[in-house]
């Protein structure tokens, strides 16, 4: 049976991994830690703040035993910083940097040692650790930032202090990125392509369906002349030399 | 003089809006009308008035210095006029539309005008060319005021919003826009909107749309005392007497009111029959008992003896204090008993500073900056100490109290005059905030936090907590004006001070039980206030005005009451069976008093601490003082730093240690931020505090969020980046290491502490276990860090090796495998050879 879906991620998609990032809450009410698939939780201790995977906390949130404590990257300030940063000429081909990626930390300083072990549990990109907790970096995007922001704003928007001017600025800087992406698809052509660093989760999904038919499509218009030109080469090489005759074709079949 | 001859209007110019301005000295008074006539009347006597001639006519406003006059006319010129030659000066500045309003500052250098234009210009007197622009306003500004210091400037402007902005810096600086508190008038309407300041500066006073005059203080933007229900139509003229102690109002209702800026009461009030058109401006005289005010008929009124005889002693009083609901200065919550305890403070305070001659400079012009007691005149806004600033707490210290408001005595005291003040820390209820507007905080801490609003003639006080499921907030009418409360998981304990009703009543509210809520009331013996007030899981406790400490069951019993050793008390914390009672000792250097703690085991009846001292550094205050959730006493100064006492359970024994120095720490170091930080609680190794921005001192509403800081031993400053990357790399790894040392160690002997004073739980033990290979830990990546930076550092690292705490060798192993891995033989070698003697109890004996 054929999926009916086009291929990557559609954004609900998108939207439901985001809700594995971890958000810092403050909880209403205490509740003992929980044992889950993705590690344990920390107890919550009313007004002692917890980070907590963003599902569990927006079900919380829902029933009024938590208040989400929303990301400093989400503010105003920040934001319109960003937005600044995007907006400016000077960096019109680049889109803000996201947040720094964790030192490595996959060797120990000592093998062996059982006291200078690591947390064993490591989260890998985009999944970095505390990337929207309060502990997060504070002047850049994480990966998921557009659905993040999207599910805090549409379900904790009384935990912000300015969530209209918070929705608005999230709302212009999607703007500008999507168009800077579409500026980069002016380029797209066979063997060419658009440098997608820095560029979020839900962005890569909203134009996946796009350039993947883009560059699919060019890629059939070629095909013919690519075909004409493989004849010709292989033409050539028939015509040609025949001492390295014999090379090619085992290079052949290798392809 | 009411009923002497009829009040005789002076024609001074053609029919129509008419305005007057007093020279400072009180000596001259001109008006300005429709005419091209200004009038100069010379006070106190009855000779024609010099008049000067002008080309332009309808004179708008004017405002007069001593020595000059300016004036604004309909067709947007500004003159200004010599006093004397009497004649034109030049021309100050020139606006296409007509001008609205004329302020001098107090000094005369700076005329503000405003215009319909939308810019309000100010001019520097005697050079033209300088001028400051404010530009913030959308529509044409009506009025224009500078408070009495000059270093404030109301701008009443059309669109029914006061602008007030800060000239202290070189280009005006917008400080506040304040709403709904002027009506939006068109800038030619005969009703007013003009903000006049109070001349102690704190305080300003505007006509509202409810033809109410409101005070709203300069501090806090919040709205103070109303002069209301005076006037039945719009009010168009107000005044303060010079001393602050009257307030003149006039309305379209052709009324003339005096009110009692104490008490805001009407004391005289002049109707229609003696008021013969709408009063458009008026002025107190300087020195003298006499208003003057002129109409819009072209009149102008010298009224005489307007303050009736039996209230006429309010103009001769020295500067009064605005109005303010909860004046920081007159009110001095729970500190009832420190002046009694100290004869000497009363005087201390207002001696050490000569009294000025009489009919001196300051006495007849009023303070302006120079003064000697200029009221705020610097502006503190790095916090280096060029004035007296609140302390933590918001209240002054006492040395403020001369400040312009308290009323100098009669005749100067002899006796003390060379004796400064002596500094007692004042008393302190812990987690509570001053007054603020008509809100303030009770008591804040991890639990929930207790607030009341002041409802004039009671208080309503709501508790709400964070654990919304254990606990349920509740609300209630407080007729008791409780102004002290401590709050935990266990009940709320309220105080409130004596009043003419009731004697000063402590009240005990549990949350819950499982009969009837079983809430109970302590009334102490007349004239005994409480200062502080503590509750803990088990006791409730009480410091008196008296020096009692007074010690509670939960259920109201009387349990202990002793006399504090060290009074007066300053604040009271309890833990458990624990109570900590701080208060003023003996004197120190600087003419401070040395603060003192003592710490009681009430179930036992033992005392662990006994008049131990407080160190606090110079000029810091106490902010906080409460008890850890592991509980360890800890206290908060105005420097920023938490400290901690250690091994307070052993008499002698205790020290306090620094956990954080808030000042210090990464956040702040690039100087771009500036926070002030508000001590809740240290709980779960963790400092809870509320981060202030924005200059303010305490928290206000809504409650903002709790912050979380690590703690930080201040063991070495923070490394600062040099150019060699790779060493400052080392060096702040290794500062790193050994802070959290430090830090480990110190947590360490406080879980140490008190696992071996209480029955400790298993999970205790195993929790104190767990820390001590956690400082080992520590010590094993000091070590290896030091072996990285060479082999001259094994000294170093061997020394290290013997701090190890572990008696099991399995460290010492490690330390060996470490020195191993990089190939410290030598070193090896000896941390063997020590492991070697701990292990068969070499080491002990040495030890001993």
């Amino acid at each position: 049976m054929a999926l009916p879906l086009p291929p990557g991620l559609t954004p609900s998609e998108v939207g439901f991994l985001c809700e594995m990032e971890q958000v810092t809450i403050i909880p209403r009410q205490r509740l003992d830690g929980l044992e889950l698939l993705g590690g344990p939780t920390e107890p919550l201790r009313p007004p002692f703040p917890v980070p907590l995977p963003l599902w569990l906390a927006l079900l919380l949130k829902k029933q009024k035993r938590a208040d989400i404590s929303p990301p400093t990257w989400l503010s105003v300030e920040v934001l319109t910083q960003i937005l600044d940063f995007e907006m400016d000429e000077r960096t019109a081909e680049l889109f803000s940097p996201s947040q720094d990626l964790p030192a490595p930390t996959t060797t120990a300083p000592l093998d062996g040692d059982p006291y200078l072990a690591h947390d064993a549990l490591e989260l890998s990109p985009p999944f970095l650790k505390d990337a929207a907790t309060s502990r997060a970096q504070k002047d850049a995007l994480p990966y998921h930032w557009n659905e993040l922001g999207h599910l805090l704003l549409t379900h904790a928007a009384d935990n912000f202090v300015e969530p209209d001017m918070v929705r608005k600025l999230l709302r212009d800087l999607r703007e500008v990125r999507m168009s800077k992406l579409r500026k980069g698809f002016k380029v797209l052509d066979a063997g060419a392509g658009t440098q997608l660093n820095n560029v979020g989760g839900m962005e890569i999904a909203e134009v996946r369906g796009f350039v993947v038919g883009v560059v699919d499509g060019l890629r059939r218009l070629n095909h013919s002349r690519e075909e004409s030109r493989k004849e010709r080469e292989d033409e050539e090489r028939e015509n040609g030399i025949g001492s390295s005759s014999y090379r090619d074709d085992e290079d052949e079949d290798m392809l | 003089m009411a009923i002497g001859p009829r009040l005789r209007g002076r024609p001074a110019h053609t029919p129509g809006p008419t305005f007057l301005s007093y020279t400072p000295n009180g000596r001259k008074l001109i008006t300005v009308g429709l005419n091209n006539a200004m009038r100069i009347f010379e006070t106190g006597s009855d000779a024609e008035p010099i008049t000067i001639d002008d080309v332009q006519d309808a004179h708008t406003a004017i405002a007069a210095a001593n020595g000059f006059f300016v004036v604004g006319s309909e067709d947007g010129t500004v003159c200004k006029y010599s006093l004397e030659t009497n004649s034109l000066d030049g021309l100050l500045v020139r606006s296409t539309l007509p001008i609205r309003d004329i302020a001098l500052s107090p000094d005369g250098i700076w005329a503000a005008v405003a215009s319909d234009e939308l810019v309000v210009k100010i001019v520097n007197t005697h050079d033209m060319e300088r001028v400051m622009y404010l530009r913030e306003q959308p529509k044409p500004a009506k009025h224009v005021s500078f408070d009495p210091s000059g270093s404030y400037i109301a701008v009443s402007c059309t669109d029914g919003v006061v602008y007030v902005y800060s000239l202290s810096s070189e280009e005006p600086e917008l400080i506040k826009k304040v709403h709904g508190l002027v009506r939006a008038l068109e800038s030619d309407a005969e009703a007013s909107s003009r903000v006049v300041w109070h001349p102690d500066g704190r305080a300003f006073a505007a006509p509202t749309a409810t033809r109410d005059i409101q005070v709203m203080s300069k501090s806090d933007w919040e709205r103070q005392r109303t002069f209301s229900s005076g006037h039945s139509r719009e009010i168009t003229a107000l005044a303060w007497s010079l001393n602050g102690a009257l307030l003149a109002t006039a309305g379209a209702d052709r009324n003339i009111v005096l009110w009692d800026t104490k008490t805001q009461t009407i004391i005289k009030r002049f109707d229609q029959n003696s008021v013969r058109a709408t009063i458009l401006d008026m002025q107190w005289h300087p020195t003298e008992n006499l208003l003057s005010y002129t109409n819009n008929d072209g009149e102008l009124y010298l009224h005489t003896d307007i303050v009736p005889p039996e209230h006429a002693s309010l103009l001769e009083m020295s500067l009064q204090g605005a109005p303010l609901i909860h004046d920081p200065l007159k009110e001095i919550s729970g500190n009832a008993g420190r002046m009694i305890a100290s004869g000497l403070m009363r005087s201390g305070d207002i001696s050490g500073k000569r009294f000025g001659t009489p009919d001196s400079l300051d006495e007849i012009l009023g303070n302006d900056g120079n003064s000697e007691s200029g009221l705020d005149f610097i502006e503190d806004d790095d916090g280096a100490g060029y004035v007296e600033e609140a302390n933590g707490n918001g209240k002054r210290t006492s040395g403020h109290l001369g400040n312009g408001i308290a009323p100098p005595p009669k005749r100067p005291n002899y006796n003390n005059d060379w004796r400064s003040p002596i500094h007692m820390h004042e008393s302190f209820q812990p987690g509570s905030t001053p007054w603020r507007g008509s809100r303030r905080y009770l008591c804040l801490n991890l639990t929930g936090f207790v607030w009341t609003v002041d409802q004039t003639t009671h208080h309503t006080i709501t508790v709400e907590f964070y654990d919304q499921d254990r606990f349920r907030d509740f609300h209630f009418t407080d007729p008791f004006l409780y102004d002290k409360a401590s709050l935990n998981e266990h009940g709320t304990l309220f105080s409130c001070p004596a009043s003419v009703q009731h004697p000063c009543t402590i009240y005990y509210r549990p949350h819950e039980t499982w009969t009837t809520r079983v809430d109970w009331r302590v009334e102490l013996p007349a004239e005994e206030e409480a200062t502080s007030i503590a509750l803990s899981s088990s006791y409730v406790v009480a410091t008196t005005s008296k020096g009692y400490v007074r010690v509670y069951s939960l259920f109201g019993v009387p349990l202990q009451i002793f006399r504090q050793k060290s009074s007066p008390a300053i604040a009271c914390a309890a833990w458990r069976d624990y109570v900590l009672t701080i208060g003023n000792g003996p004197l120190k250097a600087g003419r401070r008093t040395c603060l003192q703690y003592s710490i009681e085991n009430v179930k036992r009846d033992q005392t662990c601490q006994d008049c131990d001292t407080i160190p606090l550094v110079s000029n810091a205050s106490l902010v906080n003082v409460f008890f850890s959730d592991s509980g360890d006493p800890c206290i908060y100064d105005t420097d920023g730093v938490l400290l901690v006492l250690q091994h307070w359970r052993t008499m002698g024994q205790a020290k306090w240690v620094p956990l954080l120095d808030t000042k210090q720490m990464a956040r702040l170091q690039s100087g771009r931020k500036k926070e002030l930080h508000w001590p809740v609680a240290v709980a779960r190794e963790k400092f809870h505090c509320i981060i202030l921005k924005g200059g303010e001192t305490e928290p206000y509403f809504p409650r903002p969020l709790l912050s979380e800081f690590d703690f930080h031993v201040p063991v070495a400053t923070l490394a600062p980046s040099t150019d060699d990357e790779e060493e400052a790399q080392v060096g702040t790894e290794v500062q790193r290491l050994e802070e959290s040392f430090v830090r480990k160690e110190l947590l360490l002997t406080l879980m140490t502490d008190l696992v071996h004073s209480t029955n400790a739980t298993h999970a205790q033990t195993v929790e104190l276990a767990r820390a001590e290979v956690d400082v080992d830990k520590t010590l094993l990546q000091l070590i290896a860090a030091e072996c990285r930076e060479g082999e001259e550092r094994g000294m170093k690292a061997l020394e290290i090796v013997g701090l190890m705490k572990d008696r099991t060798g399995r460290m010492l192993e490690a330390a060996s495998k470490i020195a191993t891995r990089f190939q410290r033989d030598v070193l090896r070698e000896k941390i063997d050879a020590l492991a070697e003697r701990r292990l068969v109890g070499l080491e002990e004996v040495e030890e001993t």
